[in-house]
């Protein structure tokens, strides 16, 4: 009884060690095999971005389109697994992207944060801003409050905070200290104001950025964070939950608005962009992809490796 | 009605200061019982409300979701997410069992050896150190199972599977579901297991051991079946826990949108991870059908229990101290 015991437990632990094979010993990368299929849920505003910038955007929705056998998982997720998984290919967000795996050009041009400002680039999707209708604050300082929130969002101190936290602003040409003059609630004292901000949580360190550094620059307003998804940026400041409890004075959106979320003018714009960065395994031959590759390898007509290379 | 009136008026009717007392203490544990007991009814309301909503009302003009379909479909949503109503729950119940099932499988036998090795057979030092590591092990937090699978597991089942010849995404497989599910239900099973062996009466091992029954014979033969009661109690709870587990199980199960998944290697998904999956940014029907998963949850979850019951109190009873 004892001796089988013993026998068993070392045939348990010798058979794992021999699983856990040293990764380095295997470069034979077979290009025969089958693609395995990575993505993000349907609600995630990366998967909207990334399957509108490869021309399938109806299977930004719509799972059934997709390849038969897909693994859905998170940002760091798809990371992790593209670091294990030789035959996977996945999409992430441009900031999340690390040495542990590879990113493939997009079109011929590298997935650089250079290339996106300069618009070469082109697989990304716009971060952007709605607030209230100008003539539906409570008072006339919170709105004033609010445009120059806004205008703070266009100058390079915007941008160098933006960039900081992964993103990719727009152009600026001046600073805050240019325009502040235009916006004179900035020299009273607004500690007794609260702003509300709200919408897509991608944003949200973004945001939390943006408010930590603007409020001291503009009497110490109250910044309130409450980030709920993209469809909220736009509900709550103008649309149905606009003066309910959870209302907002800026929304944010990690998607273009839908038709449905049409604004008042002057109420809606664009503060960065977000770059997606279709990944794979270090040991993968491929360095390059277009947009009808990957529709390709997403909707299921290439199935493995080889059709891709050839 | 008569009665009622006097009933209520013998609540209020003293006889001295003592048994007034008494009946003061008895309202008051009266009082907490209605309290606990009322959350489950809210929860339960409050779910149920949620829940129904897709199958009775026109969701916004995307139409009823059929509940024949819903419990016996083989795919998760056929259609644009937001605008389609052909939501599928069956093949994820048949999943959800199978993991769960699977699990217990596993980790039943190696819980239950582990609590007669502490109870039985270990020094009493060894058993006070192995007693506190089952009691660690329980207390660990889901999430950092899971965090465990996706780390270290996925990789491993990864090389195992390519060492098979077969071709795993990542390792996210239902082998790694189970791993994690039986890491976590292990715990249980032991310490329960533990305590049913313990408080098997001391008469019956030593009648045992003194009828000629060497201590190996006493420990299986006897021993286990006088604590199979508490043993089978245990199972429940392991696989109660198995059945509930969201975080871990949504980090490498996969999230299989189609068909059950029996392979060992394939990608599956639970009824947990199905509900966890896109939760924060999802609206609308998306949003109701997760309650209505939930309602289904909770509904096996009750079947589950009410035949393990039926099961145990078929397998009987022997008088424990």
């Amino acid at each position: 009884m004892k001796k089988s015991l013993i026998l068993l437990s070392l045939l348990f632990i010798g058979s794992m060690y021999a699983c856990t094979s040293d990764k380095t010993t295997e470069v034979l990368w077979d290009s025969t095999s089958n693609i395995s299929l990575y993505t993000r849920d349907t609600s995630s505003g990366t998967r909207a971005g990334f399957m509108a910038g490869i021309g399938f955007d109806d299977a930004a929705e719509d799972d059934s389109l997709l390849a038969d056998q897909f693994v859905i998982k998170d940002n760091t997720g798809i990371l992790t697994s593209m670091a294990t998984d030789e035959y996977g290919i996945g999409y992430i967000s441009l900031a999340s992207l690390d040495d542990s795996v590879k990113g493939l050009n997009f079109d011929g041009v590298e997935p650089t944060i250079e290339n996106v400002v300069n618009n070469t680039y082109g697989l990304k999707r716009p971060f952007n801003f709605v607030i209230r209708d100008l003539n539906d604050f409570a008072n006339d300082t919170e709105k004033e409050i609010t445009l120059a929130f806004i205008a703070f969002l266009g100058t390079t101190d915007g941008a160098d905070i933006i960039t900081n936290e992964g993103a990719i602003p727009l152009e600026s040409t001046e600073s805050w200290d240019d325009i502040k003059e235009e916006h004179d609630v900035c020299n009273l004292d607004n500690s007794g104001i609260t702003i509300k901000f709200g919408g897509s949580d991608s944003i949200e360190k973004i945001a939390l950025a943006l408010t930590e550094s603007f409020s001291p620059k503009c009497g110490n307003f109250v910044p309130e964070h409450d980030h709920t998804g993209s469809s909220d940026g736009f509900k709550r400041t103008q649309g149905s939950e606009k003066d309910g409890d959870n209302y907002k004075h800026v929304g944010f959106a990690s998607r273009p608005f839908k038709d449905s979320e049409n604004g008042a003018e002057g109420t809606q714009g664009q503060l960065a962009w977000d770059a997606i960065v279709a990944i794979v395994h270090l040991n993968n031959e491929v360095d390059s992809v277009s947009a009808e590759d990957l529709k390709k390898i997403y909707s299921g007509v290439y199935t493995t490796w080889d059709q891709l290379l050839n | 009605m008569k009665t009622l009136i006097s009933n209520i008026k013998n609540l209020f009717h003293f006889n001295n200061k003592r048994e007034a007392l008494d009946k003061i203490v008895k309202l008051v544990f009266l009082l907490a019982t209605i309290i606990s007991a009322s959350f489950i009814v809210i929860i339960i309301v409050f779910i149920a409300e949620e829940g129904i909503k897709p199958f009775i009302t026109d969701n916004n003009g995307i139409g009823r979701v059929d509940f024949w379909k819903f419990i016996t479909g083989t795919t998760w949503l056929e259609g644009t997410t937001f605008k389609s109503n052909l939501y599928g729950v069956g093949y994820i119940i048949v999943n959800t069992l199978y993991i769960a099932f699977l699990s217990l499988l596993i980790a039943l036998p190696i819980g239950v050896l582990t609590a007669l090795f502490i109870a039985k057979i270990a020094p009493k030092k060894l058993s006070e150190t192995l007693r506190t590591i089952i009691e660690l092990l329980a207390a660990i937090p889901s999430i950092v199972y899971g965090l465990f699978g996706s780390g270290v597991l996925l990789p491993m089942i990864y090389n195992l599977a390519k060492s098979f010849g077969v071709q795993s995404p990542g390792g996210n497989s239902v082998l790694a579901t189970v791993f994690v599910l039986v890491l976590m239900i292990l715990p249980t099973i032991t310490a329960l297991s533990e305590v049913a062996i313990r408080s098997v009466g001391k008469e019956i091992e030593q009648g045992s051991l003194a009828l000629g029954a060497t201590k190996t014979q006493t420990n299986f033969k006897v021993i286990l079946t006088s604590a199979k009661s508490g043993i089978f109690s245990s199972a429940i709870l392991g696989i109660g826990r198995a059945l509930g587990e969201a975080t871990a199980v949504s980090l490498v199960a996969g999230n299989s949108r189609t068909g059950p998944n029996f392979g060992v290697f394939d990608i599956t998904s639970t009824l947990t991870s199905t509900m966890l999956q896109g939760l924060k940014e999802t609206i609308g029907i998306d949003y109701d059908i997760r309650f209505s998963v939930g309602i289904i949850l909770m509904i096996v979850i009750l079947i589950t229990n009410r035949g393990l019951n039926y099961v145990k109190r078929k397998i009987g009873n022997v008088d424990v101290k």
